[in-house]
């Protein structure tokens, strides 16, 4: 029993781990060119936001110069950053350090 | 379908096709606004601007078409579920690349308000900027209009 317990906890680390290394941030950032409007509307087409969501992430970016749009595992991560830079916003992806 | 259908002034909107015919020419082998990829892999990277170029591409070929036999009798433009998407994204991609190419005596709080005296600037970047002006216009109208049928497609 001690010792299948004790590989329980190493599992539980292994996982947590990789669960650290796989998070990523889409980061969209300002650019002077875009309308408020379109930013709105290429947040709630490609990340499905509500419009409020998507109001408030675009002052963000407005006021603050970038926001944090999503986050969560590369693979999904660089999908958001490919389909936010067909509608050429500038579109990053950044390990996600917080977690 | 939805559609709406615009009147435009021929007068004013057809001397600013010349200019969206060289932007496109000049975005044909180029992002319009260049992304930092530095967490690609070389190969992958590749194929990921080669796709959004492509893209680009056709976006841009989309709102060219908008300019045909019709417009040039009746000034007459058409958008609809179908090519609301990719005239919008086009019209970003020329934006992009007329404050980049041609607008840099502005600065970016003028162009983002609008705010310019017209009459102090030189005729090609008075033309830019009209272009730039007209390109918002037809962005804010499938906005306005069509936004909900975008969203839902």
């Amino acid at each position: 029993m001690p010792e299948s317990r004790s590989h329980t906890r190493t599992e539980t680390r292994a996982s947590t781990e990789l669960q650290v290394e796989d998070s990523w941030r889409v980061v969209v950032l300002n650019d002077p060119v875009n309308l408020m409007s379109y930013v709105v509307m290429v947040f709630k087409k490609v990340l499905g936001f509500d419009e409020t969501r998507a109001r408030k992430h675009m002052l963000e970016v407005h006021e603050l110069g970038r926001s944090v749009v999503w986050t969560g595992l590369r693979e999904t991560a660089e999908a958001h950053v490919f389909a936010l830079q067909q509608w050429h916003l500038t579109a990053v992806l950044e390990p996600d350090e917080a977690r | 379908m939805k559609r709406v259908e615009v009147k435009l002034s021929l007068p004013v909107v057809a001397p600013l096709l010349d200019v969206i015919r060289e932007l496109s020419s000049e975005l044909s082998k180029s992002l319009a606004a260049p992304q930092a990829l530095h967490d690609l892999d070389q190969d992958f990277r590749g194929a990921w601007i080669g796709e959004l170029l492509e893209g680009q591409n056709q976006d841009q070929r989309s709102l060219l078409s908008l300019f045909d036999a019709q417009f040039f009798t009746e000034g007459v433009v058409a958008f609809d579920e179908k090519n609301a998407e990719p005239i919008v994204r086009a019209c970003t991609a020329f934006r992009l690349q007329l404050r980049e190419r041609r607008l840099k005596a502005l600065s970016d709080e003028e162009l983002e308000t609008g705010d310019v005296d017209m009459s102090g600037l030189e005729e090609p970047v008075r033309k830019a900027f009209m272009c730039y002006l007209f390109l918002a216009t037809v962005q804010e109208l499938i906005i306005q209009h069509l936004d909900s049928s975008i969203i839902g497609s």
